[in-house]
């Protein structure tokens, strides 16, 4: 990972990000616009099944209320995310902080695109039933805690030394 | 008096206890993050109702109470880690252009917030249930938008400067 890290700074790319020191704030600007999309998102859609708003709605139009721009938002995180990877490849693929949070991405990911479609097949029969159910509502919990999470994990890159040891970021 | 003020700040317990410890900056920054992306989330919902492009189908005040007391506690949680990080480091971050610039343009969503309640929100009975709010209500969510984007941007902005 170290010579890819190496190999990738070099690159033309990640040459031009480290020429110039407005890219990286701005993209790291941007992830964070975008990450307020996904989080909102995921709330309104948790808050739904838990029922404490949108109860006038089904799950399944909060699904497709909140579910584009989720999708959408995540696109835009995942590109301004690998820019600044080839920004700043050592403090980035070295990070404890960032394998981390992209195995977090995965879980959280994977948990809202099942759980969509576990909704959808199921409109007719438990589209409303499931928000009764207490393992529905724990699961939606703890997908927003793992959200919370990420987002805690990302700002944890920039300080990635607390992790001690578990940390391969070079010191400087 | 300032000066002193903010000397004082910055050797108070928990300004030190900040400082000296390995991990409680990054931890209260990361929830400050969680924080404002509730409150830039949560208002862009109701900003677009008020626009018309989104939950266009629920009226709008069954969309803001659903919605705004998230804003609210988003709000506390990033005011409160946003005045522990600022008191461990009071004087340069109030010499900082970005600082500075994010707390006038903060003064000034709540004036847009205000413009809100005197204007649009008196007659909402009338178009709560249109497709969008009138022009005054459009107005101030897109100044709402345009707000909130620049204080993130001016937030990031400010850990690029202040080193």
């Amino acid at each position: 990972m170290t010579q890819f890290a190496q190999w990738l700074s070099q690159t033309p790319v990640s040459l031009a990000i480290q020429t110039h020191a407005w890219i990286i704030p701005t993209l790291q600007s941007i992830h964070i616009v975008a990450i307020g999309v996904i989080f909102s998102s995921v709330f309104m859609i948790a808050l739904r099944i838990l029922g404490l708003a949108g109860s006038d709605q089904t799950l399944l139009d909060t699904f497709g209320r909140f579910g584009p721009p989720l999708s959408a938002a995540l696109c835009i995180t995942v590109a301004t995310g690998a820019f600044q990877v080839m920004g700043e490849p050592a403090r980035e693929l070295l990070s404890f902080s960032f394998w981390l949070k992209m195995s977090l991405l995965a879980a959280a990911t994977f948990t809202t695109v099942v759980f969509h479609s576990a909704v959808r097949r199921n409109e007719h029969h438990w589209g409303e039933v499931v928000i009764g159910r207490w393992t529905a509502k724990s699961l939606t919990i703890l997908t927003v805690l793992v959200w919370a999470g990420i987002i805690i994990l990302g700002r944890l890159i920039a300080y990635d030394s607390i992790w001690g040891a578990w940390s391969r970021v070079p010191k400087d | 008096m300032i000066t002193a003020f903010l000397a004082w700040l910055e050797t108070s317990p928990p300004a030190e206890a900040i400082r000296t410890s390995g991990y409680l900056f990054a931890i209260i920054e990361s929830f400050h993050v969680i924080g404002l992306v509730m409150v830039f989330g949560t208002i862009t919902i109701v900003d677009l109702r008020l626009l018309g492009v989104a939950s266009t189908r629920r009226p709008f005040t069954r969309v803001a109470s659903d919605i705004l007391k998230w804003t609210w506690l988003g709000f506390a949680l990033a005011a409160t880690t946003g005045s522990l990080l600022f008191i461990t480091n009071a004087a340069v971050y109030s010499r900082n252009f970005y600082f500075r610039s994010k707390m006038v343009l903060l003064a000034l969503s709540a004036v847009n917030m205000l413009i809100f309640n005197f204007t649009a929100a008196r007659s909402v009975q009338r178009w709560d249930k249109d497709q969008a709010a009138p022009v005054a209500g459009r107005t101030v969510a897109v100044v709402s938008l345009v707000l909130w984007v620049t204080i993130i941007f001016c937030g990031r902005w400010i850990g690029f400067t202040t080193n």
